[in-house]
């Protein structure tokens, strides 16, 4: 279980999370939801803990991400994927060898990346064919590269994967595919998903429970039956844009 | 003009913002040396790094070694009209070892290594890898630094060797063919020159040079902030920070081998 207590961060003069509180259970789907610049991405970002907190805590199964020392930041993190929104892709390596960057080094050393089963089986999981385990990320579609960065992702087996905007920049389609391969995930692998998103759709589909941030707080936290039913304007407003709203934002 | 109460608070930010420079530069160097401890988990990218670094870098710096050594000899061989003429075999093993050869192949480094470097990890920052890196539970100095900074060490070593021979070679091949002398005053010229602590010198400013080049380069890339800009801001940060690293080390090293020698 993670666990976010009272988490204030401030960056470059601006509050961005104030205050936020939030219990993320095992086996569950969460979607972090709400518009840019809301502190989604950051407040991701405390739980493997590439940022400390001004204020407040995060456990990750009772371990405190801040005030733990190397070791057990890495035994904290060995639980933890991490999908980044521009999926982070070494540009130097193969996709063979971005996928087996999610074991263990010296697991690396001892298996060639092109043979290794693991990586085998973690790119047949995100449907993609042997082949793409010989090209660099700069030779793969937006929608390639991000389904390598969730065989990465997977192939460890961890417990918790974090999902940063994991369909910002991709077309419909793409976006919809990536979805489904979340779900997929999710069902087969029984992971803790935290997905971090600003699509109403998406968000929808994929969480157990949703939360909205709005003014570095929890706005509102529910199921989807229950934002979709909330009185709160806030989260009717984020749910349901105008078209004026929604060309302004993208 | 400025009242003097900014003044002040631009000194008093400026010294803040060095301080936590020197800090933070001293405590990477602090966790690249103690990395230094796990060769397994960063000798086969050191391998791959010195062949990148050293086989790019080699016919540039042998140019200009074999142009500096050439000047020098002109130059000497003009200036010391008054002298015997084998000065200037000396004036060009002299120069080329104790100063040349080392600090214009570190000049040349630091524009094609260090700033590939800046820019390399200043990419990998702005771009999330380095963040990917440590959510998958590798350590970047680990993977990138160390790498890096043992083979600037290990590589700038044959690169400072070829210099200084090419250029105490082009020397000679200036001397004969420019100045009224032979190869025999010109090899005397040479030997004469109590070279052995200038060898001994300029192969340990070699290695420092190495160091200073590919970390000064991990360091600044490894800070590089706000997207394209960032990265080409984070190259040129390293280019004037090496070379400026590299004449402090210069102006420290010079007495030192005085003493010594």
């Amino acid at each position: 279980m993670i666990e976010i207590v009272g988490l204030r961060k401030t960056l470059n003069g601006k509050r961005v999370l104030d205050g936020v509180d939030l219990d993320i259970h095992e086996g569950t789907s969460l979607v972090i939801m709400g518009p840019s610049g809301t502190g989604k991405s950051v407040l991701l970002k405390h739980i493997v803990g590439l940022f400390d907190p001004d204020e407040g805590d995060v456990c990750v199964e009772g371990m405190s991400v801040p005030s733990a020392n190397g070791k057990q930041i890495r035994e904290i993190r060995s639980k933890i994927s991490y999908v980044f929104q521009n999926s982070a892709l070494f540009d130097s390596m193969t996709t063979a060898q971005n996928i087996q960057l999610g074991l263990t080094a010296e697991h690396c050393r001892k298996v060639h990346a092109l043979t290794d089963p693991l990586v085998l089986e973690a790119i047949s999981h995100v449907n993609l064919e042997p082949e793409v385990l010989l090209l660099l990320p700069s030779e793969l579609s937006g929608g390639m590269q991000k389904r390598v960065a969730i065989a990465r992702a997977i192939v460890g087996r961890q417990k918790y994967i974090l999902y940063d905007e994991p369909t910002t920049g991709l077309d419909p389609v793409n976006a919809n595919v990536i979805n489904r391969l979340i779900a997929q995930v999710q069902r087969e692998t029984g992971c803790t998903s935290v997905i971090v998103t600003h699509d109403v759709e998406s968000a929808f589909f994929l969480g157990d429970r949703i939360v909205l941030l709005a003014d570095g707080k929890v706005r509102a936290s529910g199921t989807p039956d229950e934002l979709r039913h909330s009185n709160d304007p806030v989260v009717q407003k984020f749910l349901h844009p105008t078209l004026e709203e929604k060309t302004i934002g993208g | 003009m400025k009242p003097p109460s900014e003044s002040i608070r631009s000194l008093g930010h400026w010294g803040v913002t060095t301080i936590r420079t020197f800090g933070s530069a001293g405590l990477m160097a602090c966790a690249t040396i103690s990395a230094l401890a796990h060769p397994r988990e960063w000798r086969r990218e050191a391998f791959v790094q010195a062949k990148a670094i050293g086989i790019d870098s080699l016919p540039l710096v042998l140019f200009v070694g074999m142009l500096s050594g050439s000047i020098l000899a002109q130059q000497s061989g003009y200036q010391f009209n008054d002298l015997p003429m084998w000065v200037v075999g000396q004036a060009v093993a002299a120069g080329m070892l104790t100063e040349l050869a080392p600090l214009l192949s570190a000049i040349i480094m630091a524009g094609r290594v260090g700033a590939g470097i800046g820019a390399e990890l200043g990419t990998m920052k702005v771009t999330d890898q380095i963040d990917a890196l440590r959510t998958l539970g590798r350590d970047p100095v680990m993977e990138l630094v160390v790498p890096r900074v043992v083979a600037g060490a290990i590589v700038m070593l044959p690169i400072v060797i070829f210099a200084n021979i090419i250029g105490i070679w082009s020397g000679w091949f200036t001397a004969i063919a420019l100045l009224p002398m032979t190869t025999t005053e010109y090899i005397y010229g040479v030997q004469t020159y109590n070279y052995a602590p200038a060898v001994i010198f300029t192969l340990i400013k070699a290695v420092f040079f190495g160091i200073t080049i590919t970390f000064t380069g991990c360091y600044v890339g490894l800070r590089a902030e706000g997207g394209a800009a960032g990265v080409g801001r984070s190259a040129r940060n390293t280019v004037v920070a090496i070379i400026v690293a590299l004449m402090v080390l210069d102006v420290i090293l010079a007495p030192i081998y005085k003493a010594v020698s």
